[in-house]
């Protein structure tokens, strides 16, 4: 799988990485049992820090959508495969609800944190 | 490993490639102990000869020999045959060897063939030494285990000493292949694999049937044959490559043998579609059609890197196209002259 970061972004190095493997997975492209690169492998190819890279992992791991086991490295789930359509669909008919407003990209991110928060608060 | 020799040649009319490097250390390291080994044998097999039946056993079934051939003939067709295979791949080795992964396999097998078929000949004669009727020869499993062994010893010897490729750079020319989007201050790497479905049936199952007989029927000798096909699937049966600003690396499950184009020696690279059987012959460490040298572990799609030096590497792995985009890409960067 391609992964690719840009040092000149605002968004860290690790958030970077998880958001193109968290994409490739929800969007189907990486099937349940592909193995992600190595973290060592990776982090020398992108010449990154390797804790950059295991915190990106560690962060998949805890959303669930890859396995990281001792010696096998990191393995897409496979729960990650879970039938996502309607949420796709939703996010789709949100953005293009958002568009249609010519809302800001972040007035409508900031609309759907505060749905989620007070979704957990309440 | 069985390269076609008559395409391995430089065509006259095409692009003019560089004389093929190393044609000393390959004669020396594989026509010369291949002929040497069976020289050798010849001589001791003719030093017995007043103790040979005539006409020889020449073929073994499971109740013993069974079949029979005049002794002069076949002993010396035995060593022809190997000792052709012995200059074909030497020639091989001479005349399109550019990059070190196609001298090692022309080598190695032309050094193994001789050490095998030496063997061979030798047992097969030992085995009827002193017998007046051939009919009463024993078996001959252990020379042709011995010989497999020699000949893979051998083999392996010397395509680990052929020497490697120098490093040769390109000048600031083009780089031929697509392209992938990639932003100035963006870096990326990529990373693919590839099972070979052929290989790992042959393989395990191979390693599965032998360990079995070997343990089922007491015969501890069949398991080096287990042991061969094992490391048979851990080389060649999966590989991982990997596309970074270092280039190309190519490495088999195992971690070896690891091999790779860097950046500075990419001419092109393009994704193309392989079929092993017509494209290389087969399976594993190739020399195939023109020259090229490949990995192969199953048909599809491949990325073909054409290299400096006249070299071309083909490595089969799952999203090639992606692979061969980026290996051009980072090249087209690392140019002297690239702007960025």
């Amino acid at each position: 799988m391609l992964l690719r970061i840009d040092p000149t972004s605002a968004e860290p190095l690790f958030a970077q990485l998880a958001a193109q493997v968290r994409g490739a997975v929800l969007r189907g492209e990486v099937r349940p049992g592909t193995r992600l690169p190595a973290a060592r492998e990776l982090a020398a190819s992108l010449d990154v820090n390797l804790h950059t890279v295991l915190r990106a992992y560690q962060d998949l791991r805890d959303e669930g959508l890859i396995e990281l086991r001792r010696g096998r490295g990191a393995v897409v789930a496979e729960r990650g495969a879970a039938d996502l359509a309607p949420v796709h669909d939703a996010v789709a008919a949100l953005v293009a609800a958002a568009r249609g407003l010519g809302l800001a990209h972040g007035t409508t991110l900031g609309l759907v944190k505060d749905a989620l928060t007070s979704e957990e608060t309440r | 490993m069985t390269p076609d020799p008559t395409t391995t040649t430089t065509t006259a009319g095409g692009p003019a490639r560089p004389p093929v490097p190393h044609r000393l250390a390959s004669t020396l390291l594989g026509l010369l102990p291949a002929l040497a080994l069976l020289g050798g044998a010849t001589l001791l097999v003719a030093s017995w000869w007043d103790e040979l039946p005539d006409p020889i056993a020449t073929h073994w079934g499971p109740g013993g020999a069974d079949g029979f051939g005049d002794a002069a003939t076949n002993l010396t067709l035995l060593v022809l045959v190997f000792a052709a295979i012995a200059v074909g791949m030497w020639l091989v080795a001479v005349l399109g060897g550019r990059d070190a992964l196609h001298r090692r396999i022309a080598v190695g097998t032309a050094a193994g063939s001789g050490a095998f078929g030496a063997v061979l000949v030798a047992g097969v004669a030992d085995a009827q030494r002193g017998l007046a009727d051939a009919a009463q020869a024993g078996d001959i499993d252990g020379a042709v285990l011995l010989a497999t062994g020699a000949g893979l010893a051998l083999g392996a010897v010397a395509a680990w000493a052929v020497p490697g490729d120098a490093r040769q750079p390109a000048a600031d020319s083009p780089v031929g292949g697509a392209r992938l989007p990639l932003g100035s201050h963006e870096r990326a790497a990529w990373s693919g694999r590839a099972t070979g479905p052929a290989v790992l049936a042959t393989g395990v199952g191979g390693a599965l049937l032998t360990g079995g007989l070997a343990i089922g029927l007491g015969m501890p000798g069949l398991l080096l044959v287990t042991l061969a096909m094992s490391l048979l699937v851990a080389t060649s049966g999966l590989l991982t490559a990997t596309v970074d600003p270092r280039g190309l690396v190519v490495r088999s499950a195992l971690g070896w043998p690891r091999f790779g184009v860097p950046l500075d020696e990419v001419v092109a690279a393009r994704e193309v579609e392989v079929r092993p059987v017509p494209d290389f012959g087969g399976w594993g460490y190739r020399v195939g059609r023109g020259g090229r040298s490949g990995f192969v572990v199953r048909r599809g799609p491949a990325i073909e890197v054409e290299r400096t030096g006249g070299r071309v590497l083909v490595v089969t792995v799952d999203d090639a196209a992606t692979g061969a985009a980026l290996l051009a890409t980072l090249a087209e960067r690392a140019r002297p002259g690239a702007r960025l």
